[in-house]
């Protein structure tokens, strides 16, 4: 009886946080939606979510609008895609190789190199900016049609985020499964791909829902890279109309915003039962 | 293997590293080639007009050429610029423009990034201090002058064209010029009981007074942020004192000077002309036109570049006060105010076809481009290609107006590093700090003073 | 994998090494990817840092200049103090928050996909302009911040023009932002063995004394990893003082990366941008040798 009371109290309680703070979390996205049918007067005169004189004129701009036929906001979601894609699976990839090397593995400078591979981490990229463009100009891959050196790089896990991320997680796995494996004859490369990898993927999806993420809101990257209009990702296309000088319409940007966040937000939503299933997957039992 | 191919990519990062240091180490010292033609353009004679091109050129019309061109705007001004493209493509159909465009948003640190690798495009819109902070040796941009064949450099005032004349070279031609105005919401000077727009400094003080007697303490008739404040300044005490801010490379204004300009922003903040600092970063607006007290006509004037008033006028919950207000003449030996160039555009040293790329400047700015153009980028600097955009009915008038109260008006010449980044950043910029200080309270007047005249020679030497 | 079982097989030397160096063989790609695309960038901006580089003018010193500048200057002195401070509420506050939010949403819940979706929209929203923009409304004079606290009687400061408060509106920005800390809490939380607990319950351990004695043990290697991530991070915070308050009020928000986009990109003074960007590399190295070496006192591998 008194323990039921206080396991109520104690249901009310994480409900009452969780809402709470999830009104916090979401008001911002309702405040977008409902500024979307505003004038720009209305959107600075206050955080309200409804309007007198609702408009649809964003929503029609934001998805009208193709600039002569160079780019419209679905072409603007292919090219996103079009090199999100490849850059999340090859960063999950190639930092989970990286990865196993760093924590299964003992041998001379391994913690040299792991120390050179976290301090990567360390360097704000303003001024890596000019070094970069410099090597990838020299490489021939400015304003490339295949946006290389948005996702070539990925290649080779210099993704120190992902990479170590990776490696926190692994260290966690008990070693007697890759031990057991290793005595009924798995090579290396199979225990990664055999035992590892599945023990791994909640934070395999995580490391891919985080590029993808950040890879989609990436705007200095391909401002800097693409020139040609008609490849520009959606980052850049969201933002063509502001002009800072004759103003512009702030319906249209948060309505253009909102709409390229839904793909986002759809990804997080569907990716986050990976962290439970892998979880009861792999089974981790002590 | 593995250790031939790490060393051979160590041996190229160090090449590349070395080659990186070279270029950016000659870069310090004109080449040889860069001295000789600016000894002969100084000694051909050193106005804008007279210059000729040392061999004639003639536009191919025959051959495929491809020429890029990249700008920075909103939806209207891409528009117009496609249809212009479009427009030179049907002229000379051998000759084909790749644009590429974006937001203001980042478009300096693109441009300037792909400048130091000498991978900006062929044709440029560019800011006026680009050419000073960009090519300050004139090794990015061509010196228009040598197109003079092409381009009709006479469409141009002199004034306009010295500005772009950098490191001895024509480095741009002014797409536009700017300066700055007053707009006033009159439906509140109205509830205030005021009917006339205020053109003199007793006007304001008295605008201020009724403004807070009538309407409360949330009311003013003026809002000004710190840069804007810094020109304000300029314009009280080049009027006052009649002479330029800074000239020769020397800021002209003694100490004393420069106190009494402050104690002038001190006594509109003092007599509730302008809110202070405080007030206003509290508001939590990144620019005026994005309060709440400008749209509800709290704050009913502000002092703005001559291309902003759409902005300001669209952003009023009730536009019908919207007014283009007068210049003010805060002293008598002179009007004071500068006016620059709010854009140009340039061809940059690595363009293959500059000769085509002349054309195309010549036929957006003077030629039937110009039309199309109107005042997507101010109202047009060059003669002919304004008397195309009216006739075109291209020009907006409200911005027309604006601009040729601001031209007629302002009678000094300004600085090119008025404008550095060091002064004017809004984060670390000197004016920021004088201004934000001064009305802070953590600086008197006279402490602002020697912060600003410091940091203004600073600027200066260093780019003597 | 260097198990000491016997070895009956006769190994040539190369052999032996390749055995002994396994883990080499999976670095190779990394490896690669750090000469090719790191190690110019990387060294060029040190390089860059022992001169006075513009890339339109060239250089014309070399030396430690900038270094001497950076440590005498006040301004610079005062911007390296106020990330320091940044940093220090930040990380905290937001790690706790986000494995607060974890713990509970790792309980049976209704809705948990929605909540956790919910929560995670901060993050997703990133720098959008929209933040900006609701933020300040939030935090103005007459703002939601300033009318909630109105109702219980409390007169709020000016955040954005107080020189104090301002920071911490910054500071509240991030910790808002709590999504990718939170949804690594999960994967880890998911990874503690529920026989664990089950052992605990057995024994009479209360909620309190099981979050702290197994659940906060089990998972030290991620709050270990975001300590590490969260800190390097909040060393290079750009976004929300830019698009918030610019810095101000009177530089009371300017952090470092702000000073360094401004040397590189608006004053076009490289070398005192790497200079000042290598200063925080090296404060924020030294924290991380200092997080590692204390590693071993209280994160639990199981390797």
């Amino acid at each position: 009886m008194k323990l039921s009371t206080a396991h109520k109290i104690g249901r009310f309680f994480q409900y009452f946080v969780l809402i709470l703070v999830g009104v916090i979390m979401i008001y911002p996205l309702v405040w977008m939606v409902g500024a979307t049918f505003k004038s720009n007067a209305e959107i600075f005169a206050g955080i309200g979510f409804l309007t007198a004189n609702p408009t649809l004129q964003g929503y029609i701009d934001a998805v009208t609008q193709n600039y002569g036929g160079d780019i419209s906001i679905w072409r603007a979601f292919i090219n996103t895609y079009s090199f999100v894609i490849p850059k999340v699976i090859f960063t999950v990839i190639s930092s989970v190789i990286a990865a196993y090397g760093f924590s299964r593995f003992k041998f001379k400078g391994r913690d040299m190199l792991f120390g050179i591979m976290i301090s990567t981490l360390f360097l704000p990229q303003v001024v890596l900016n000019v070094p970069q463009y410099l090597m990838y100009n020299s490489f021939g891959w400015i304003n490339s049609p295949f946006y290389l050196p948005l996702w070539v790089p990925t290649l080779f896990a210099t993704e120190t985020y992902f990479v170590y991320q990776l490696v926190q997680f692994m260290r966690s796995i008990p070693h007697d499964l890759d031990e057991a494996a290793a005595i009924d004859g798995c090579g290396p490369v199979k225990i990664l791909y055999k035992i590892i990898a599945p023990m791994l993927s909640p934070s395999l999806v995580a490391c891919g829902l985080f590029q993808f993420m950040w890879s989609c809101n990436d705007y200095m990257g391909p401002l800097l890279y693409v020139q040609t209009p008609s490849k520009y990702p959606m980052s850049i296309f969201v933002k063509l109309s502001m002009d800072a000088d004759s103003g512009f319409n702030w319906n249209r940007i948060l309505a253009l915003s909102l709409i390229s966040i839904i793909p986002q937000l759809v990804v997080f939503f569907c990716a986050q039962d990976a962290f439970i299933d892998g979880i009861s997957a792999g089974a981790v039992k002590g | 293997m593995k250790k031939a191919i790490s060393l051979g990519v160590a041996a190229a990062m160090a090449a590349t590293l070395l080659a990186g240091c070279g270029t950016a180490a000659s870069s310090a010292a004109p080449s040889s080639e860069a001295a000789s033609t600016a000894d002969s353009t100084t000694a051909e004679s050193t106005a804008a007009s007279e210059a000729a091109p040392s061999e004639a050129h003639e536009i191919n019309t025959t051959d495929p050429i491809e020429l890029t061109i990249s700008w920075w705007g909103g939806d209207s001004r891409h528009e117009a610029y496609q249809k212009a493209l479009e427009a030179f493509h049907e002229k000379y159909p051998n000759i084909t423009v790749s644009p590429t465009y974006g937001a203001w948003s980042g478009w300096e640190e693109k441009q300037s990034t792909a400048l130091a690798a000498d991978q900006g495009s062929d044709v440029m819109q560019v800011n006026w201090n680009w050419l000073y902070q960009y090519s300050p040796t004139g090794e990015k941009f061509v010196d228009l002058r040598e197109y003079s064949d092409v381009i009709d450099l006479s469409q141009w005032s002199d004034t306009a064209k010295n500005a772009c004349i950098v490191a001895d070279s024509l480095q741009a031609v002014p797409i536009s010029m700017t300066g700055r105005i007053f707009y006033w919401n009159m439906n509140t000077f109205k509830q205030a009981g005021i009917e006339a727009v205020p053109t003199s400094y007793d006007d304001l003080i008295a605008a201020g007074k009724a403004f807070q007697e009538k309407l409360g303490d949330d009311y003013y008739p003026l809002a000004i942020g710190q840069y804007d404040r810094m020109i304000l300044m300029t314009f009280y005490l080049e009027s006052k004192y009649g002479k330029a801010w800074v000239e020769n490379n020397e800021c002209q204004y003694t100490e004393e000077e420069v106190v009494d300009g402050l104690n002038f922003i001190k006594s509109l903040e003092d007599n509730h002309v302008i809110p202070t600092r405080p007030t206003m970063i509290a508001a939590g607006f990144d620019s005026i036109d994005k309060s709440q007290e400008w749209i509800d006509g709290k704050y009913a004037g502000i002092f703005e570049w001559d291309s902003a008033p759409s902005k300001y006028q669209s952003a009023l919950a009730d536009n019908s006060g919207f007014t283009v207000g007068e210049e003010i003449k805060f002293g008598d030996k002179a009007n004071g105010g500068f006016s620059k160039v709010s854009m140009g555009m340039a061809i940059t040293k690595s363009c293959q076809h500059p000769v085509e790329a002349a054309a195309l400047i010549d036929f957006l700015w003077n030629g039937e481009g110009a039309a199309i153009m109107g005042s997507e980028c101010g109202i047009p600097a060059s003669t002919a290609g304004l008397a195309a955009a009216q006739a075109a009915d291209a020009v907006k008038p409200l911005v027309l107006e604006a601009n040729t109260k601001v031209l007629a008006f302002v009678d000094m010449p300004l600085d090119p590093y008025y404008e550095s980044s060091k002064l004017k950043d809004t984060t670390d910029g000197v004016y920021t700090d004088v201004f934000d200080g001064f009305s802070y309270g953590d600086y008197d007047a006279e402490e602002a003073a020697e912060i600003l005249l410091d940091g203004v020679s600073g600027v200066l030497s260093a780019n003597a | 994998m260097s198990s000491a079982a016997p070895k009956t097989v006769q190994r040539t030397p190369f052999k032996r090494w390749c055995d002994e160096n396994t883990g080499l063989f999976f670095l190779i790609p990394w490896i690669l990817g750090f000469l090719i695309f790191k190690a110019y960038p990387f060294a060029s901006s040190l390089v860059y840092s022992f001169t006075d580089l513009n890339f339109f003018k060239g250089i014309s010193q070399y030396g430690v200049m900038n270094y001497v500048e950076i440590f005498t200057s006040r301004k610079t002195v005062s911007v390296l103090l106020t990330t320091v401070k940044y940093a220090f509420i930040t990380v905290p506050l937001k790690l706790v928050f986000a494995l607060f939010i974890a713990y509970i949403l790792n309980f049976k819940i209704k809705f948990v996909n929605l909540f956790r979706t919910v929560y995670y929209i901060p993050s997703i929203l990133g720098g959008s302009v929209a933040i900006a923009v609701l933020w300040r409304a939030l935090f103005k004079d007459t703002g939601v911040v300033n009318t909630i606290l109105g109702f219980f009687g409390i007169a709020g400061p000016d955040w954005l023009a107080d020189k104090t408060w301002a920071l911490f509106v910054i500071c509240l920005l991030r910790v808002w932002q709590f999504g990718s800390a939170m949804v690594l809490f999960l994967a880890a939380l998911k990874g503690v063995p529920a026989d664990l607990y089950e052992a605990a319950t057995i024994d009479g351990a209360s909620k309190t004394k099981q979050f702290f004695s197994i659940t906060v043990p089990m998972i030290t290697p991620v709050i270990f990893y975001n300590l590490v991530t969260q800190i390097a991070q909040a060393f290079q915070e750009f976004n929300g003082p830019y698009i918030i308050t610019q810095g101000g009020p009177r530089n009371a928000t300017t952090l470092v990366s702000l000073l360094v986009y401004n040397y590189a990109f608006k004053s076009n003074e490289m070398g005192m941008a790497c200079a000042l960007a290598w200063v925080m590399f090296i404060a924020v190295a030294l924290l991380t040798v200092i997080a590692f070496t204390s590693q071993k006192h209280w994160v639990y591998y199981a390797d």
